[in-house]
């Protein structure tokens, strides 16, 4: 019998994919792997081909070399960062027990919802110059003047952003940890060092690798922030100099070759997050048992915790009381927004649904592969890669291949919307869905043979009940985030088509800031509440079957 | 569960693909526009209202993000497009509509309009016009600066926001206004208020939010901004600084596609669209001056905006061949 942590240690490097147990779940994930492939090439393609008929009056991206540079430079301090608050984040609050935790959880990761331009305006009424921080400096005659705008202000919304998010995968992780894993490690009187590195570290390590490409991509390619914060071309992105090369130039062979470039600079990234991978055993379910640090280490994370959200929330806050009041009510009497609401919220739940089903089909074939083999690389990659091509050859792609299929632009509007948003919340989704994917092929998978279960037995009795918690999270994160992302249909647009983010995006550019910020608030509302309701029906839905 | 997920990802897909664009049997008029101007609070539903009632036919606004991106959307779709008329471009990126050749003339005469120049343009109709400018909050600004240099001098930290000239008409408004004002001076005006310059958005939303929410003292828009305020929320704090240079015009365009197979159809439209019944809906939706008064008049709140004068315009020509030069200089005071 093969020790379960290691079923397939004979198999040859080879790179095929391993078959023998399961295969019907291994090929599904290699198709899976093979239709994003071909979508993005097609994307690619379908852009250097219709390059190829249009003159170009000139290009205007110059030094490539350097934004190179700038966006690596940029987005590596962000992922470092963001990667520092969030395990500061997710050890205090996995500690400590407090009125409204729930609540603060469910916000942690609800910035992701917010188009970025919404986080950006919170970030400033917080810390630009008529800013919170600055009415309550102004009387000590210290200012923050404009410390916002520029490279520090572009990596304070990264973390902002990102920062929250890794928390909230990471809490999930260590709340995980089985709980006689734990009792054992109070019975020996572990330190907090050394239960930090014995029980925690373990438990954290596997989803760093995922959280923090999707961190660094996110980052590398930003966009809107790096716009805004940016405060001029000093600050710019590979992705920001595509955007406006095609913009200006419709040098679309250019783009397609600045494309290129940067997916080659996020392959140094996502080649080796999604090969090496750190082993995923601790699995279990919502621990019960509460093992509370020390009086001072408790002080110490509550001063930390206190410190941390307050950065997190007033930005959030701000968009909130902004938004609030009568701007609300009168938002909620144009059909306009309801139609626009409707809309959004079957996008989100489809593309929720379909990243779910992608993560989970890839997320199980790359756990029945052998650790460090190209297949589990094949299986990994994809997740990313999407995220890696710019949003610009993105949607002129997509409305170049509607076109080839001779589909209308209003017809595809939907359907593209629901995949490019789906893809765009993989890796979100998979780094949340494939640490427990791994722990549980490692745990249970001598167990499954030994009895003998069929697929669906072993997804119905084993995966559906334990992967509750994990699945809702993720759920509510693909929802959240389509529900925000402004998308790749900016060139399908019809006015009968419009989504959250579209209108409030229209509303900002018709001077009408009101409604504008009454969406982001609404959106932000919807956020909160998908984050604290949807983990909970996926847990309801599982533990009612046990 | 995946393979379901799988399969009905292909039924999806298929099931779209069997969706065709529906036969129209009425003439549709279709018409690619910038989204603010095909919005419900745009100009778009009172001008389709307005010429369907004579003209027999349907029209139908198509928004995209911008007019540049209804120019390159109609540019990839080439032969087959839908789209009849394209509307909203501007005086400063007319010559790369032309560089695309997808327009026909539209053999109309204009003649009596209110535009700071005669109309000759053959392809192009004038659908509105306004004037670039700093808007600034007179309850927080006591002395708006009169001009680029008076500008220059301010202290650093009187912050202003601008947009990028790369993706944005007010963004390019400003380096065409500073070259016009200045010529090969303009680097050095660039130089002088690059230190007061803020941030530069993408698009003009950002900036005027920014400006909005009291981040910077002035934005980059239009004279025509603070009537806005003035009448739709009556508010009466904003105003626009007035620059002793004068201020640079820009001229919204309408053209005829020559892949339309609705050309006179569109003609028609384009002289609706110049007519004062027409030109009525535009002040107070589009925030723009109308090219013939209307019937009535403007609102007395447009009275109370800055003269521009004198109001500035360089050659499309020269505007087309050193668009790239200019901004690559007004970049290189940035960075």
């Amino acid at each position: 019998m093969k020790k379960p942590s290691q079923p397939f240690a004979d198999l040859s490097r080879t790179g095929l994919p391993d078959l023998r147990w399961r295969p019907g779940r291994v090929l599904a994930g290699f198709f899976i792997a093979l239709c994003i492939a071909l979508l993005i090439g097609a994307l690619l393609a379908a852009l250097t081909f219709a390059g190829r008929s249009f003159a170009t009056t000139g290009s205007t991206v110059a030094d490539i070399g350097h934004l190179v540079r700038m966006s690596a430079i940029q987005a590596g301090t962000s992922t470092l960062l963001s990667l520092i608050v969030g395990v500061v984040l997710a050890w205090s609050l996995d500690r400590l027990r407090f009125f409204g935790r729930g609540l603060i959880v469910g916000l942690l990761s609800s910035a992701l919802v917010l188009p970025s331009l919404v986080v950006v305006s919170g970030l400033i009424a917080i810390w630009g110059r008529v800013g919170w921080a600055n009415l309550v400096l102004a009387p000590f005659g210290i200012s923050t003047g404009a410390s916002i705008y520029g490279f520090w202000g572009i990596v304070a919304a990264h973390v902002l952003l990102n920062g929250a998010f890794a928390a909230r995968v990471l809490l999930d992780r260590l709340e995980a940890i089985p709980p006689e894993k734990l009792k054992l490690g109070r019975s020996l009187g572990l330190s907090t060092v050394q239960r930090f590195k014995i029980i925690d570290l373990p438990a954290i390590l596997s989803s760093i690798p995922g959280i923090g490409a999707t961190i660094f991509l996110l980052c590398f390619t930003s966009f809107a922030i790096v716009l805004v914060l940016g405060g001029g071309p000093a600050n710019q992105t590979l992705e920001v100099a595509i955007y406006e090369a095609v913009r200006l130039d419709f040098d679309l062979g250019a783009a397609v070759r600045l494309a290129l470039v940067q997916l080659v600079v996020c392959a140094a990234i996502i080649i080796p997050a999604s090969t090496l991978t750190p082993a995923a055993n601790l699995f279990g379910r919502r621990s019960e048992l509460h093992w509370p640090e020390g009086m001072l280490v408790s002080a110490v994370q509550t001063v930390l915790l206190i410190g941390l959200l307050a950065c997190f929330c007033a930005p959030l806050l701000a968009v909130l009381l902004r938004g609030s009041g009568t701007a609300m009510a009168s938002l909620f009497g144009q059909a306009s927004f309801w139609q626009a609401a409707g809309t959004s919220l079957w996008i989100g739940l489809a593309s929720a649904a379909v990243s779910l089903g992608l993560a989970i089909g890839l997320g199980m074939a790359r756990s029945l592969q052998r650790r460090n083999s190209p297949a589990r690389m094949i299986l990994g990659v994809p997740v990313f890669t999407y995220l890696a091509v710019p949003a610009v050859v993105l949607s002129l792609g997509f409305f170049l291949l509607a076109r080839f299929v001779g589909v209308g632009p209003a017809q595809a509007a939907p359907l593209v919307l629901v995949i490019a948003n789906a893809l765009l919340s993989l890796p979100f989704v998979f780094a949340t869905l494939s640490p427990p994917l791994e722990a549980l092929a490692a745990r249970h998978t001598k167990l499954i043979r030994s009895l003998g279960l069929s697929g669906l037995a072993q997804w119905r009795w084993v995966e559906w009940p334990l992967l509750g918690r994990p699945m809702g999270y993720a759920f509510a994160v693909a929802f959240v985030f389509s529900l925000g992302d402004l998308g790749v249909i900016s060139l399908f647009g019809t006015s009968d088509f419009s989504t959250l983010p579209w209108l409030m995006y229209r509303a900002f550019g018709a001077y009408r800031t009101n409604d504008a910020e009454a969406i982001a608030a609404v959106m932000l509302i919807v956020a909160v509440v998908a984050f604290v309701v949807i983990p909970r029906i996926f847990e309801f839905l599982t533990h009612a079957r046990d | 569960m995946n393979r379901f997920f799988t399969a009905s990802l292909c039924a999806v897909a298929l099931g779209a693909v069997a969706v065709q664009a529906q036969a129209q049997e009425n003439p549709t008029l279709t018409i690619y526009t910038y989204d603010a101007f095909a919005a419900s609070w745009g100009p778009g539903p009172a001008l389709k209202e307005g010429f369907e009632a004579q003209c027999d036919c349907e029209v139908n606004f198509v928004a995209t993000d911008s007019s540049i991106g209804a120019l390159r959307r109609a540019q990839l779709e080439g032969d087959d497009t839908s789209a009849d008329i394209i509307l909203g471009l501007d005086t400063a990126t007319v010559g790369e509509a032309m560089a695309t050749g997808l327009f026909v003339e539209h053999g109309l005469e204009f003649e009596g309009l209110d535009l700071p120049l005669d109309w000759t343009d053959a392809v192009f109709a004038p659908v509105d016009y306004g004037y670039f400018a700093f808007v600034y909050n007179s309850e927080i600004v006591d002395n708006p600066p009169a001009s680029f240099e008076e500008l220059a001098a301010m202290p650093d930290d009187f912050k202003i926001v601008i947009q990028d000239p790369r993706a944005s008409t007010p963004g390019l408004g400003l380096v065409l206004w500073i070259k016009a004002a200045y010529g090969d001076g303009a680097i050095d005006i660039w130089r002088g208020i690059a230190p007061n310059v803020l941030t530069v958005t993408n698009g003009w939303s950002e900036s005027y939010d920014l400006f909005l929410s009291g981040e910077a003292d002035m934005v980059l828009s239009y004279t025509t901004s603070p009537a806005y305020h003035l009448i739709a929320e009556d508010d009466d704090r904003f105003a626009a600084a007035r620059f002793d240079e004068g201020h640079y015009t820009q001229i919204e365009v309408a053209g005829i596609l020559s892949a339309s197979e609705n050309q006179d159809l569109a003609r028609d439209f384009l002289a609706y669209l110049v007519s004062p019944q027409a030109q009525a809906v535009i002040p107070e939706t589009n925030w723009m001056y109308p090219v013939v008064e209307p019937e009535g008049g403007l609102h007395e709140g447009f009275a109370q905006m800055i003269d521009p004068d004198p109001a500035l315009l360089l050659d499309s020509d020269a505007v087309t061949q050193n668009t790239r030069a200019w901004i690559e200089e007004a970049f290189s005071a940035l960075r």
